[in-house]
């Protein structure tokens, strides 16, 4: 597997067409173990610490309903069209990969366009990392994953500029297999991030 | 086992023709979850105390569809994957778990 064979005809599941790609695909789910462990225990802190504000603004306050609709309707269709994006690869047809990927990561700016904005108007409400117990737990699990949002786009995008030059392979389909499963991860955690930090945190408060 | 995969690997081309079926399912099942929770949070329909059982709930059912369908833990030879995440989502309750009940703040 040393050289890099470009097979003339692409092999059906050209991911795991090779022995190395079989195996980034594999470590890549020894990967995604850990990061579930990694944000279990921002999660674990955050539960423990949401309610202590420090007399600053409380969860219920401060979150608006509709802004998290709409970021989770974003990132929920990226996940959709990423993996559209694998359908695609599976077709070999590397123009509609290139094209279902674009949308993932202009969904996926938009997101992260959301969550910046979110975070400097919380800011100005005097919600702040170093404000309280809540806002450090906050900022760093919610934070931690638009982290990862901004990974995965730079992610992909450099894997579409690559794939201009190199095409599909057996070398460039693992990569965009792992970076899709990726970027489904970063889903699956919004779903708990939704859930946890904004709905939880806006029982019992009126919602607007 | 053996014999079983051989026989059909004989009858069938080697990898299946994967449609956009099931991904769709997946993407209106996780949409009918996610509107499902926060009704259930904006408009109090679910009686209080239920409501964050019930709202855990339904993330774990979307997570499963999306781990499963997107992530193509369905499909056969993800077995490390699974024990992967389940192996991760074990730690993960264990610390949540703790951390609810015996933290001192």
């Amino acid at each position: 597997m040393a050289t890099h064979h470009v097979h003339a005809v692409l092999p059906d599941e050209p991911e795991k067409a090779t022995l190395e790609g079989k195996n980034k695909i594999l470590g890549f789910w020894l990967f995604l173990g850990g990061e579930t462990v990694l944000f279990g225990s921002l999660f674990a802190t955050f539960i423990a610490l949401r309610d202590q504000t420090n007399g600053g603004p409380s969860s219920q306050q401060l979150f608006d309903m509709p802004l998290v609709a709409i970021a989770t309707l974003l990132l929920l269709t990226s996940s959709l069209t990423s993996v559209f994006a694998v359908l695609a690869m599976h077709k070999k047809n590397l123009k509609q990969v290139q094209a279902w990927l674009t949308v993932t990561v202009l969904l996926g700016l938009g997101f992260l366009g959301l969550e910046i904005y979110e975070f400097m108007h919380y800011y100005h409400e005097g919600h702040k990392i170093s404000s309280s117990a809540f806002g450090s737990a906050f900022y760093t699990l919610v934070g931690f994953h638009g982290g990862h949002v901004l990974f995965g786009i730079l992610w992909i995008v450099t894997l579409q500029l690559a794939a201009v030059k190199k095409g599909l392979t057996v070398v460039t389909a693992p990569k965009f297999y792992v970076a899709s499963l990726y970027w489904h991860f970063i889903d699956v955690v919004w779903v708990f991030i939704f859930t946890v930090v904004y709905l939880m945190g806006m029982i019992g408060g009126k919602v607007g | 086992m053996g014999a079983h995969t051989h026989n059909e690997e004989v009858r069938k081309p080697k990898v299946k023709k994967e449609s956009a079926k099931n991904h769709i399912v997946a993407f209106i099942a996780s949409l009918v979850l996610t509107a499902l929770a926060f009704v259930a949070v904006a408009y109090e329909v679910v009686p209080s105390g239920f409501t964050v059982p019930f709202i855990v709930g339904l993330a774990f059912v979307q997570a499963l569809f999306q781990l499963f369908f997107w992530m193509h833990m369905d499909q056969k030879g993800h077995e490390f994957a699974r024990i992967s995440i389940f192996a991760g989502l074990f730690f993960v309750l264990a610390a949540v778990i703790v951390f609810v009940f015996w933290v001192w703040v």
